[in-house]
């Protein structure tokens, strides 16, 4: 065994040791054990125990050392370097875990309330973190078990290197995910009507049965995936397509929100609005502003952009929350009783009626911006979004484009706003902080910059799972935040990216340079 | 290729041109006129009550030039915001919180006072202990922000590593709250800077209270700006920032390690952050997880006033948005709940009306 992997082996296992020292500190370890209990059909509220079951411990604590193992002899061939690295990444990474769980048992056992300091580190925890059995045993336990599945990690990458069929899988994957194979895919579909016909039609029938047959809680959490997808569109016209970035987008989805609900509330202005009219008129406002916002600042390019508008967004919620807007909006306690539409007279606001109203919205949005991306506009913003000067050069009137798609993608947060306001009816300033707009740039950089499905799957991977997935709601924006900067350094161009269509067909063997959009990581 | 050598381009912008200064010069003429008629005609605040909302601007305003000088290191080399810079400085905050925490639960016996600590035993060392935790660490969080986040994005597309700062911000912030729980820390000072307490300056019949806390605020901002500046103006390794960050290929020709003086650069502003944050502890007393979010994005539009990638830019705007901050809501009379919209509307001008700020040059395309 060579120093350098001895010395890669040892940092793997303190890079192992951090990161497990981490997520006790923010008590994932005691989250993440009840959901394995939950898989396993353990719930912690019917046994009445104050902690998860220690086998899930250990169960959890094994997967992170099985991955530290496997991680600490990559690129080795041979089994004994490869168990040897995982012995010692093992060894390592379970005496400072160790370590740390004896210091923590042993403030417990002293009876110091670390919460004072460290919030999540309870009692409790830190007795479970020990296996319940004591500071020194835990401590023990933690290098035992740690060190043991180093070792089967190790084993195990060896295993799984074996007849190189991973490296196969992998390759193929890749292939499969790349995005020619997948437009070629996409083309072989679109191309025979039939398909797309039945495709359509079968797609429709599902939309229209199924908000009437789940309960009122899938109309919720799809309700909110819907919402998000109309505002990802919005900002993919304006991120996506057109390459400006804007942090603001909030402040387009607050416009909507408030100026239809000032027009259809009974307090503070008494206008009550019909739901349709009030809706048009947002709308319109919420592009409108998208246009004052962009005359003077769609100069500015990238990095400038983001901040202003950022600092638009927020001058928006501040002027929302401020006493000076109360006459005008209500100020901090927001506008009430928010009117829900009618048809002929008829209300149309149970929540399975909204499902059918966020659908209709949703749709009709996918086909605006479907039609608009192939359009002379979208091709405009796309040659904008690539190399501003050139697109210039070449007679595209930048500014002009850049205003639609600004003046549009605000059009479409306006509908969103809308929607989210009548819904719940009621808006304040709380539902327009600066994570909105986060969340939505967050959907589409996850799902592909630039690509529709992209942007939907999106949505549902990211404001559909955190609302399934309850138990980890305190660590959703920690994983956000991680997935953007993961993203960014290993699929910048987002889970579904845009096949981009080859018009012109290559002339030289060379592969083509893709330098720019997709950025080769280092492992990490 | 510059805006400017595009002649054509030129004619088509004059019209706009010619209407933004028009606009330009007419909010001058409102904001004037209604500044005299607040501060003049009404005369609703003595000069006691303008010098202590100066006072306080030029504290806020050398935190912020602190912060702004971070992010104008970064700028100048990198030509990315670096976002999570308001988060390291969170980071350099609850460094000091936990030194001085930990000072004062050291006990030094003592016959005179039971319960000295060493916190209040030995005031001068705690501060400097503090402060030295509290760069440190966040400067080792700027360091490896950097190798994490930023570097394997730096030939990409502009846009990339700005979406990654914005996620290193989200992590540093949640992990802050996590670990730390989100509630309102109060920072323990020594009982010699307890907040509140300074020198009394009497003016027209009022006093004002001078805090030691704001005097050691700016002094040791002015001080460590100083440093910073002749650190990149007099040392060897400044010689070598500046090359990085005129031209980073030439720099590597002449024998500089690129990759190091980025990471330097990172240390050093990490390290300004962290005793921006310190400070924030000490003066206002408040510690929290997203204490490091409106001060980050102030100092940006500090830099970004000053002119971005430019050192002394970043300290004369970061003084000036911390006056105009302080003085601002009363100066227009309006209510202070609107000083951050003063801020970002400051922001939102300068950019309309001078892209490359107070200092700044006109910096050609590629860095704009």
């Amino acid at each position: 065994m060579k120093s350098t992997n001895l010395r890669y082996a040892l940092r793997a296992g303190f890079t192992f040791a951090i990161l497990i020292i981490f997520l006790i500190l923010i008590a994932f370890d005691v989250t993440a054990s009840s959901m394995i209990d939950k898989a396993m059909g353990i719930d912690m509220a019917k046994t009445g125990a104050k902690t998860p079951t220690i086998t899930s411990l250990i169960f959890f604590l094994s997967l992170i050392g099985l991955w530290n193992g496997g991680n600490a002899g990559r690129g080795q061939e041979r089994l004994g370097i490869k168990v040897l690295a995982g012995l010692v990444a093992g060894l390592i990474c379970g005496l400072l875990v160790g370590v740390f769980s004896f210091g923590l048992g042993t403030l417990n056992a002293r009876g110091i309330d670390i919460r004072v300091y460290l919030s999540a580190l309870s009692p409790d925890s830190v007795n479970f973190l020990n296996y319940g059995r004591g500071p020194l045993v835990g401590a023990f336990l933690h290098v035992v078990l740690l060190t043991v599945s180093g070792v089967a990690g190790g084993l195990l990458t060896w295993a799984l290197g074996q007849k190189g069929w991973r490296r196969a899988l992998s390759s193929r994957l890749d292939n499969a995910w790349s995005a020619e194979s997948r437009s070629s895919f996409n083309n072989r579909i679109s191309r025979s009507p039939i398909f797309r016909y039945v495709g359509i039609v079968l797609l429709l029938t599902i939309l229209a049965i199924l908000p009437r047959q789940w309960g009122s809680y899938w109309n919720y959490v799809f309700g909110i995936v819907g919402i998000y997808i109309i505002l990802g569109l919005g900002l993919n016209i304006i991120v996506g397509l057109s390459g400006q970035l804007v942090l603001g987008f909030v402040a387009f989805f607050a416009i909507g929100a408030y100026s239809f609900a000032l027009l259809t509330a009974p307090e503070p202005h008494h206008l009550q609005w019909n739901f349709w009219v009030a809706l048009v008129v947002a709308v319109i406002l919420s592009a409108l502003t998208g246009i004052l916002l962009g005359l003077p600042l769609l100069r500015l390019r990238g990095d400038y952009l983001a901040i202003v508008t950022l600092g638009f967004g927020e001058i928006i919620r501040t002027l929302l929350r401020s006493d000076l807007m109360i006459p005008l909006t209500a100020g901090p306690r927001g506008v009430r009783d928010i009117a829900g539409p009618t048809i002929f007279g008829h209300p149309f606001n149970t929540d399975v009626d909204y499902m059918y109203l966020i659908i209709l919205a949703v749709l009709l949005t996918i086909f605006i911006t479907q039609r608009l991306q192939y359009a002379r506009v979208g091709r405009a913003w796309v040659s904008i979004r690539e190399d501003e000067t050139v697109a210039r050069a070449t007679g595209v009137d930048t500014f002009k484009y850049k205003l639609i798609a600004l003046a549009l993608g605000a059009a479409f947060a306006g509908i969103g706003g809308v929607l989210f306001a009548s819904k719940n009816q009621f808006t304040g300033p709380e539902d327009h902080v600066l994570m909105v707009s986060i969340n939505v740039l967050c959907i589409i950089v996850v799902g592909g910059m630039g690509s529709i499905p992209g942007v939907i799957l999106g949505a549902f991977t990211l404001k559909g799972l955190p609302e399934i997935l309850r138990d980890l709601e305190l660590y959703r924006l920690l994983a956000f935040g991680a997935l953007l900067v993961v993203m960014m350094i290993l699929r910048p161009s987002g889970l579904w990216p845009v096949g981009r269509p080859h018009l012109e067909t290559e002339i030289t063997n060379n592969p083509p340079d893709n330098s720019s959009t997709q950025q080769k990581g280092e492992p990490v | 290729m510059s805006r400017r050598s595009l002649f054509q381009l030129q004619i088509s912008w004059l019209p706009s041109r010619i209407i933004r200064w028009v606009l330009g010069v007419a909010i001058l003429i409102l904001l004037l006129w209604r500044i005299i008629n607040v501060t003049v005609v009404n005369a609703k605040y003595g000069a006691d009550t303008w010098l202590r909302f100066a006072i306080s601007g030029l504290v806020l305003g050398g935190l912020y030039a602190l912060i702004a000088i971070g992010y104008t290191l970064v700028y100048g080399i990198l030509f990315m915001i670096n976002f999570a810079h308001g988060d390291v400085m969170m980071i350099g905050a609850f460094g000091g919180y936990f030194a001085f925490e930990a000072l004062g639960a050291i006990k030094i016996p003592n016959a005179m006072d039971p319960k000295l600590t060493f916190l209040n035993a030995y005031p001068i060392l705690s501060v400097i202990l503090a402060f030295l935790v509290g760069m440190g660490i966040a400067s080792l969080t700027g360091y490896y922000l950097e190798k994490i986040a930023y570097r394997p994005l730096r030939n990409a597309p502009r846009l990339v590593p700005l979406i990654s700062a914005i996620g290193a911000s989200i992590v540093l912030e949640n992990a802050a709250q996590l670990l730390f729980g989100p509630q309102r820390r109060d920072n323990a000072n020594p009982i010699l800077l307890a907040r509140g307490t300074g020198w009394e300056i009497p003016i027209s019949g009022n006093t004002v209270i001078l805090t030691y806390t704001g005097v050691l605020t700016f002094a040791l901002s002015v001080l460590l700006m100083l440093g910073l500046y002749m650190i990149v103006q007099r040392t060897k390794f400044g010689k070598a920032m500046r090359a990085v960050a005129q031209d980073k290929k030439t720099a590597a020709l002449m024998g500089i390690d690129v990759d190091d003086v980025i990471s330097k650069t990172f240390l050093i502003s990490g390290a300004l952050a962290g005793a921006a944050g310190v400070m924030w502890g000490i003066h206002t007393g408040l510690v929290y997880f997203f204490v490091g979010f409106l001060p980050g994005i102030k100092a940006f539009t500090a830099a970004v006033l000053g002119g971005i990638g430019n050192i002394p830019g970043a300290m004369v705007g970061g003084l000036f948005l911390g006056l105009v901050e302080s003085i601002g809501p009363a100066a227009l009379g309006i209510n202070f709940q609107l000083k951050d919209v003063i801020a970002f509307t400051i922001l939102i001008l300068v950019l309309i009306f001078r892209p490359s700020g107070i200092l700044g040059q006109v910096l050609t395309e590629e860095k704009l």
